[in-house]
């Protein structure tokens, strides 16, 4: 459901005034004595009065009636030791104490109809009804689960037990910063069930890997909105792992609907440390150095005389010998003279000498703590990366400050600054290689021949091809990763600001301001190079970097500004009545831009500004964008008996993106929640093995704008220059057509979960099933090819529905046995898409209605003719003996792309399954961990440049499978088709058709925590050393580098595997 | 009492608070009205009277995207071969309209999807500011400034009739838009137009570019009069040809002589006026120049220069695409240097290169008639082949050619000048297979020519500048699309289909040959009609080598059998100069394959969404 509204029906100000009006003047409504409350009764005619009224409603006060008490008593555990820092608070207020080093405590001012709650980290929390006791002493039990853990929801915190909607709370851990984790995407791999978290290369600076959430939402821009601490749109992979505390994902329309348009594809809310219920000050000391090696590489042959055999193969089949490029005296005399002279006659091993060992080391210090009034969390990290490639390096530096103050007993205040700051070097903009068309140098990996000098440390020379015959363009890829890398700095510093005040009991304003300031500044300066050849001294043949080689300089720099201000109230109505309600205003701005400028001609190699080039020839670019977005965000949540529980949610949202007519969503929903096992019929059967169980529903809908550009839907004019004479002439031309009638993409979510707790709390199972349909999927629409090039992009439009539908499951089990502690975590999610509605023109291939989005469509085949008989028998294709033989699926007599066959159960690009095993044992402060993950339902081809069979007549690097696998008279049972044979050979055809499922062993830990007496008189409160490995096995059937990475046919990037030391210090 | 008060305070105060918060948002009324700010309003447009110019310039730039790397269509052709491109993908000013297509001689007609679409790019383009001016600004100009105003309409015109002429040219009938259009839905099931409606509008365009043109405009890169008058004379030209030929892939067209003649007869009136009423010149009045021995290029001949941005804006141009590569942002350079030439000169990478077998087409400068056919012979395996007479890796072979010869090719031993990073590396000799090794000339120390795209023998020098200061993308030359060449051999194949060899058509044809040094014909070269057209075809294989000219030719005479072989026959194997066979062309071509390269093929894309829209006969 969507509805639009006017802009001017939505004015706060005017919304707030009429709440003042009605309180100035008509406040005999009110009540607020100890007399029966009464609900004031508003006609619901506009929008605004609906809203007033949400507010309105909570107004009534329930009045306090202090008898002034004192209460005292001790805290313990089972075991009679006692318990410090536990604490005490007063139900329903922020008031309380903690218990002191004897576990006592003391608290005045109480009246005997208050509750107590006590709560402590990994204890269940207890209530306690003071009634005419004056003293209470606690026993807390301990949690196994920790069901009375808060989840952080948006715009707030709830209580696990009472959550409606589906959402996954991860906390940050020891165990998982002690994780070789170069960034927080790829932490997130296999710990959320229905979060993907792809990584897809291993380059330094740029192996964050890809989240998605509940499979691919739509077509569009796909991935959750990341909100740290409250502010949208942080950058995931620039936060220290360490600051973080907890990380939840909102799956479902309930609990994301209040991020509005920008929620469709889920949500992932990471509150960072502080030092909240911190009784002293606690520093606090991480590291982390790691080896790293890559999990596989590309096997080039170092033997440039079989290398020159196999161009000959390759040539043979349509090249007389006499015609070919290389002569067999050259083949021999390389092979000979190899073994003397490797200066002129090299075998260089390219992968050994491109590829170094990586290290990762991470060191983080921090120091929390606090009092009643105040606390602060503070932390300075800084990691180092040395990717596997020479000369990709990425290092990040974070410093943060938090800060939470009392200015009054009801009033906060408190803000939060978070910088980071980063170098990062590299060679091409995938590592080895560059998918940019406009980069020639981006896919030639694969001329880079054994057959060259990478470096002459004694000349200083790189070297070049050799070999009579050889292309002189022969790549020598040691040259420009060395010459010519990319440098990237950047900048960032997230301010934020909060000041809340309570006038009343249960009702909280409260005001935020955030500021996110980024500054990027990137460079390169490459040092001129030639390609040598060392056999006739000379230069001569590829230029690497040309002397005139100049500076380029590009700084882009922009902030985001948000502004909150919100009312909560929560009250109880009677005993069994809780509310809480919640409005928010939101306005969030955009600022960005960019200037770049360039030179040509350096001055000298180690100067890198633009000042120190020549300005004869220069150039210059630079722009700016910017955006707007107004939200109201409502929230309703009500709970009966503490088994019925309910929540209703919107958001309102305005955005600059869109044109007036269509600017504001309304994203609403609803959820129920029964906690069924409180009911004392149903309890009276499970209360012997189920301690709790509840049934979510819920309902909603979410939106996207992210694919709509910031003036997309605005008109103007594009500039298209020409020239006369020499001098350049302005051109203006009209390149848009803009749909008046583009609209917001609606997700709606239905879904339905289970969360259910065996006994004790030991075993925790948690099960969703959703059913989410987005619907006008906004795209590019397809133009007609007549107007195509001349309005480009075409106008987006509302393209057509998508389904996904899919099952999550999370299992925990806790438990111990004498003094050891395990447990196990089970992940698992399996999800399907399907294609509903386009409502244009679809024509064969991997996207079609009814079926998954990007489908395995692919031809058949019948393997590798082993004789012209086979040749004979199948359908003509133009095969010789060697070359695959496609299959005639629809049996017209040719091969034509009709005939290929569609895997409704496999999708191209991502999996359909994911799942993850993680288990624990704890023993004598030894800990052992081992996390497994993997995923299933991919099918891709492995075809790329580095194992092509049809490779050019000279300059390829070829492998040693391109020796071994080819198919020949002489190797029949070879693997490969033959070389050189038909196109058919390189088709998307089932012969290259992997499986990509994968079961990986993602990381081993064995760690130990000292605990001894001695470190406790140093000031060590925990001292903990681990050993841990990272992706350090897969099984997979892919014969490809990686089943993670992303089809791709060029970047060969590997994916790290990693050991580490990290250590944990605590005083 | 007072605990009542001072709730009822605190609740005041409250709400006062919550309103001073919300308040400032009013100051941001415009917060949802974000202006674009890198991006012209197309509201602040069409205000004054330069804003016309500005429109017209984009339709300029449109329509140079689409003709201004026409010499890859030489491809097409018998005599370049054009191996790929340099286009990049997605960039209109780096060829994207002609990128991924084929320009091999066969097989191509399936793979101008592209293109076709970037044609009816610049037409839209040219429509917009056709109608914009028509609207906008004709109703309240007068005097000099309408004048001003209808020069503009008459060049988007003549812009707008030059694309729908190549339109016509490769696809036969193609929909007619003569409009803005606003919406996809217009388009969504136009139909083709038929080819001879589609012909008159674009006379009618060309009609009113010559009757609203300038004689001669001063800016390089806008049109003029003979332009409008040098078009009109080639669409009257190929539609002769086509009536005359014959054009039986295209439904409906039907043979017609006398249309033909007529078609003829107003061609070769506007070449005639184009030759005599404007005053225009060969460059250089035709002089060939002078010509550096065998293996020395320190002078080069005059035919060489005009084929380089030195030659801009001489008056043998008759219409041309402007560029200006550096310091331009985005850089507005062509890539001739790229295309033609090899690594030793800023990295190029020969995307174009002559077949061996143009080289027997330079006639002698003795006889002014074809010198004997060249041998090929391998050096490796033949240590006389260096010294044997007529061969083609004997120097001497070479010897006494037309002019043309030297400037278009580079042959065995051969120099150019090199250039890495914009600076000059010195003279450079090409060796077919000996890339960048050491070579010593005459005593002097060179390093040979690196490339690794000459698959027959030859480089081209056509085209490549042989100074220092400009990269292989960021050329400074005006493409010519018209010239007076090409007119000259237009107006004497136009007239000898009217009336025979004229003398003022054998003297055109003789200012062409002698600009390469050549003699006159020889009376029996304009003995008869079909000797006089032979030697006009073998002056425009030469002269107009490698601009994109001759598979157009091929086409509209029906010459692709003449070439190729008939049907199902051998073929043609291109050989290098080694005497290795490199490629073979039209074995055992069906039937099919020829229909298929007289006419190309309507997007099928398209296609499937518009029914409307029919297909070429052999396409079907």
């Amino acid at each position: 459901m969507i509805i639009f509204f006017n802009k001017n029906y939505l004015y706060i100000e005017q919304l707030l005034f009429e709440i003042l009006f009605f309180y100035i003047f008509e406040k005999q409504v009110f009540n607020f004595g100890n007399k029966p409350k009464r609900l004031l009764k508003i006609k619901i005619m506009k929008i605004h009065h609906f809203l007033l009224g949400l507010i309105i409603l909570f107004f009534p006060i329930q009045s306090l009636l202090s008898q002034n008490l004192t209460i005292k008593g001790k805290v313990t555990d089972i075991n009679n030791e006692v318990l410090i820092g536990v604490t005490v608070n007063i139900k329903g207020t922020t008031l309380g104490t903690v218990t002191d080093e004897n576990g006592l405590y003391s608290i005045s001012g109480m009246s005997s109809s208050d509750i107590l709650v006590f709560s402590y980290v990994g204890f269940l929390t207890q209530e306690v009804l003071i009634g005419t006791q004056t003293a209470i002493n606690l026993i807390l039990e301990a949690d196994v689960q920790n069901l009375s853990e808060v989840v952080v929801v948006g715009y707030g915190t709830q209580k696990k037990v009472n959550l409606v909607g589906a959402v996954s709370q991860l906390s940050v851990d020891e165990k998982i910063v002690s994780r070789a984790l170069p960034n927080v995407s790829s932490a997130l791999s296999g710990l959320v069930p229905g979060l993907q978290a792809v990584q897809s290369s291993g380059m330094a600076g740029n192996n964050d890997a890809s989240l998605l959430i509940r499979g691919l939402g739509t077509v569009n821009n796909a991935s959750p909105l990341i909100v740290v601490d409250g502010m949208p749109d942080v950058d995931i992979n620039r936060l220290n792992i360490n600051d973080i505390e907890t990380i939840s994902v909102l799956k479902d329309a309930t609990s994301a609907s209040v991020y509005g348009s920008r929620a469709a594809n889920g949500v992932i809310l990471i509150t960072t440390r502080s030092g909240k219920g911190a009784k002293k000050t606690t520093l606090n000391f991480t590291s982390n150095n790691s080896i790293i090696v890559p999990t596989k590489g590309i096997d080039f042959m170092e033997d440039y005389a079989r290398a020159l055999h196999v161009q000959q193969q390759r040539t043979a089949v349509n090249t007389l010998q006499g015609n070919q490029l290389f002569k067999l005296g050259t083949v021999d005399e390389w092979m000979a003279k190899s073994m003397i002279d490797p200066l002129k006659f090299p075998d260089t091993d390219i992968w050994d000498v491109i590829l170094r060992q990586g290290l990762y080391s991470n060191y983080n210090l921090s120091a929390s703590g606090g009092n009643e009034g105040t606390n602060f969390f503070v932390s300075l990290g800084g990691k180092d990366e040395r990717g596997l490639q020479i000369n990709n390096d990425y290092s990040q530096y974070n410093a943060r400050f938090n800060f939470d103050g009392k200015i009054k007993n009801n009033m906060n205040t408190g803000f939060r600054f978070n910088g980071n700051w980063s170098k990062w070097r590299y060679a091409l903009s995938e590592g080895f290689t560059d998918p940019d068309p406009g980069n020639t140098a981006g896919n030639d990996l694969q001329y880079a021949i054994a057959g060259l000098v990478p470096f002459d440390p004694k000349t200083g020379y790189y070297g070049g091809v050799m070999a009579y015959g050889e292309d002189p363009q022969a790549y020598n890829p040691y040259a420009p990763y060395t010459l010519s890398p990319s440098q990237n700095n950047r900048q960032e510093a997230n301010i934020q600001a909060y000041y809340d005040w309570s006038p009343i009991k249960g009702l909280k304003a409260r005001v935020d301001y955030a500021l996110n300031y980024y500054n990027q500044f990137s460079w390169s300066a490459p040092i001129p190079a030639q390609a040598y050849n060392f056999q006739t001294e000379t230069f001569g043949s590829r230029t690497y970097v040309g002397a005139n080689a100049g500076i380029s300089n590009s700084t882009s720099t922009g902030f985001k500004t948000l502004l909150n201000g919100s009312l909560n109230y929560n009250t109880k109505i009677g005993k069994n009545n809780d509310f809480s309600a919640l409005f928010v205003y939101n306005e969030e701005y955009w600022y960005a831009r960019s200037q770049g400028s360039g030179r040509n001609d350096r001055l000298h190699p180690s100067l890198t500004e633009i000042n120190a080039a020549l300005t004869d020839i220069q150039s210059t670019s630079g722009t700016s964008s910017t955006e707007g977005l107004q939200s109201y965000i409502g929230k309703v949540n009500y709970s009966a008996f503490n088994k019925y529980l309910f929540e209703v949610n919107f958001r309102v949202d305005g955005s600059s993106k869109f044109l007036d007519s269509s600017r504001f969503g309304f994203f609403p929903s609803m959820a129920f929640g029964w906690k069924f096992t409180e009911e004392k019929f149903i309890q009276k059967f499970t209360n012997k093995f189920l301690s709790n169980g509840k049934i979510r529903v819920s309902y909603g809908s979410l939106g996207n704008n992210s694919g709509v550009g910031r003036f997309e839907q605005q008109e103007t004019l594009t500039n298209l220059n020409y020239v006369t004479g020499t001098s350049v002439q302005r051109g203006f031309a009209n390149s848009k057509m803009i749909n008046r009638l583009l609209t917001w993409e609606t997700s709606t979510v239905f879904n339905v979960g289970m969360d259910l707790a065996f006994s004790g709390n030991r075993l925790v199972v948690t099960a969703d099933y959703y059913d989410r349909l987005t619907t006008g999927m906004n795209r590019p629409s397809e133009f007609s090819t007549f107007l195509f090039y001349a309005y480009s992009p075409p106008p987006r439009t509302n393209i057509g529905n998508l389904r996904n539908r899919g099952v999550e499951l999370d299992v925990s089990w806790k438990d111990m046995i004498g003094s050891l502690q395990y447990g196990f975590n089970l992940n698992a999610a399996i999800n399907k898409t399907n294609l509903e509605k386009w409502n244009q023109l679809l024509l064969r291939g991997n996207i079609f209605i009814g079926m998954p989005y990007q489908f395995v469509y692919s031809y058949e085949d019948l393997g590798i003719a082993q004789s012209w008989a086979d040749v004979y028998k199948a359908t003509p294709q133009g095969a010789a003996p060697g070359d695959l033989l496609l299959k005639d699926l629809n049996g017209d007599g040719r091969i034509t792309a009709d005939d290929r066959k569609a895997y409704p159960n496999f999708q191209q690009e991502r999996p359909t399954t994911t799942f993850a095993f993680n288990t624990f044992f704890a023993f004598k402060g030894f800990d052992f961990t081992v996390f497994l993950q993997g995923s299933a339902g991919r099918k891709d081809y492995w075809l790329n440049i580095f194992n092509n069979t049809n490779f050019n007549n000279a300059r390829y690097a070829a492998s040693w499978e391109h020796l071994y696998n080819p198919w020949s008279w002489d190797n029949r049972s070879g693997l490969w088709p033959r070389l050189g044979g038909s196109g058919n050979n390189r088709q998307s055809t089932g012969f290259w058709l992997d499986n990509m499922s994968y079961l990986r062993v993602k990381n081993i830990q064995i760690g130990y925590t000292l605990n001894s007496k001695l470190l406790t008189k140093m000031g060590i409160s925990n001292f903990r050393i681990v050993g841990s490995a990272e992706n350090i096995g897969t099984l997979t059937s892919f014969r490809g580098l990686d089943p993670e990475k992303q089809g791709d046919d060029n970047n060969v990037y590997p994916i790290n595997k990693s050991y580490s030391i990290a250590v944990n210090l605590s005083f | 009492m007072m605990k009542k008060l001072s709730i009822h305070l605190n609740i005041s105060a409250f709400l006062l608070f919550t309103v001073v918060l919300v308040f400032p948002t009013s100051c941001k009324k415009d917060l949802l009205d974000q202006k674009p700010t890198g991006e012209l309003a197309s509201e602040n447009f069409w205000k004054t009277d330069a804003d016309a110019t500005i429109a017209l310039m984009s339709a300029y730039a449109a329509t140079r995207a689409v003709f201004d790397r026409d010499y890859y269509f030489d491809g097409h052709g018998d005599f370049t071969r054009t191996r790929g491109t340099s286009a990049t993908s997605g960039s209109i000013l780096r060829g994207d309209a002609y990128q991924g297509a084929t320009y091999a001689p066969s097989g191509y007609g399936a793979s101008f999807d592209k293109y076709f679409s970037y044609l009816y790019g610049a037409v839209n383009r040219c429509n917009y500011v056709i109608e914009n001016i028509t609207n906008k600004m004709l109703p309240s100009a007068s005097g000099a400034k309408l004048a001003a105003l209808e020069s503009i309409i008459a060049e988007a015109r003549l812009l707008r009739g030059m694309t729908y002429f190549r339109l016509i040219s490769m696809w036969g009938d193609v929909p007619y838009i003569d409009k803005i259009i606003y919406s996809n839905s217009e388009v969504t099931s136009i139909e083709r137009t038929n080819i001879k409606i589609v012909k008159d509008a674009i006379l009618a365009d060309f009609d009113y570019a010559v009757a609203k043109l300038p004689a001669k405009n001063p800016v390089l890169g806008r049109a003029s009069k003979p332009a409008a008058l040098a078009f009109r004379g080639k669409l009257n030209l190929f539609w002769g040809s086509w009536k005359k030929n014959g054009w039986p892939e295209l439904e409906g067209f039907n043979q017609d002589q006398a249309e033909a003649q007529a078609s003829f007869t107003a061609s070769a009136a506007d070449f005639k006026s184009v030759i005599n009423d404007f005053g225009l010149t060969l460059y250089k009045n035709g002089d060939p120049g002078q010509i550096d021995s065998l293996g020395r290029a320190e002078i080069l001949p005059n035919y060489f220069e005009l084929f380089t941005p030195k030659a801009n804006g001489n008056s043998e141009m008759i219409m041309v695409f402007t560029h200006s590569g550096t310091p331009t942002t985005p850089s507005q350079g062509e890539e001739l240097m790229r295309d033609f030439s090899g690594r030793t000169v800023e990295g190029s990478q020969v995307w174009v290169l002559p077949y061996f077998e143009l080289a027997d087409r330079y006639q002698l400068i003795t006889t002014g008639d074809f010198a004997p056919k060249m041998v090929p012979l391998n050096p490796t395996t033949n240590s006389a082949a260096r010294t044997t007479v007529n061969s083609a890796v004997n120097p001497k072979s070479y010897a006494n050619r037309d002019y043309r010869m030297k400037s278009t090719l580079m042959w065995d031993y051969e120099m150019c000048i090199g250039l890495t990073a914009l600076k000059s590396t010195g003279f450079s000799p090409y060796i077919y297979k000996t890339w960048a090794a050491n070579v010593t000339i005459g005593g002097i120390k060179y390093i040979s020519y690196n490339t690794d795209g000459a698959l027959h023998g030859y480089v081209f020098r056509k085209f490549v500048r042989n100074y220092e200061g400009l990269g292989r993308s960021e050329g400074d030359y005006a493409f010519p699309v018209m010239r007076l060449a090409d007119v000259f051999l237009m107006y004497a194949e136009a007239s000898n289909e009217v009336s025979g060899p004229l003398p003022d058509a054998i003297a055109g044809v003789n200012k062409v040959r002698a600009r390469g040094a050549l003699p006159p014909l020889a009376p029996s070269k304009y003995a008869s009609k079909s000797a006089f057209f032979d030697a006009i075809e073998q002056e425009r294989i030469v002269e107009l080598v490698a601009e994109g000219h001759r598979g157009f030719d091929l086409r509209r005479w029906r010459a692709i059998e003449r070439v190729w072989g008939p049907p199902g026959g051998v073929g043609v194997w291109k050989k290098d100069t080694w005497g290795a066979d490199i490629t073979r062309y039209y074995l055992n071509a069906s039937d099919l394959v020829y229909q298929q390269a007289y006419i190309f093929r309507i997007p099928p894309n398209e296609r499937d969404r518009n029914p409307k829209l029919t297909q070429n006969i052999p396409w079907r």
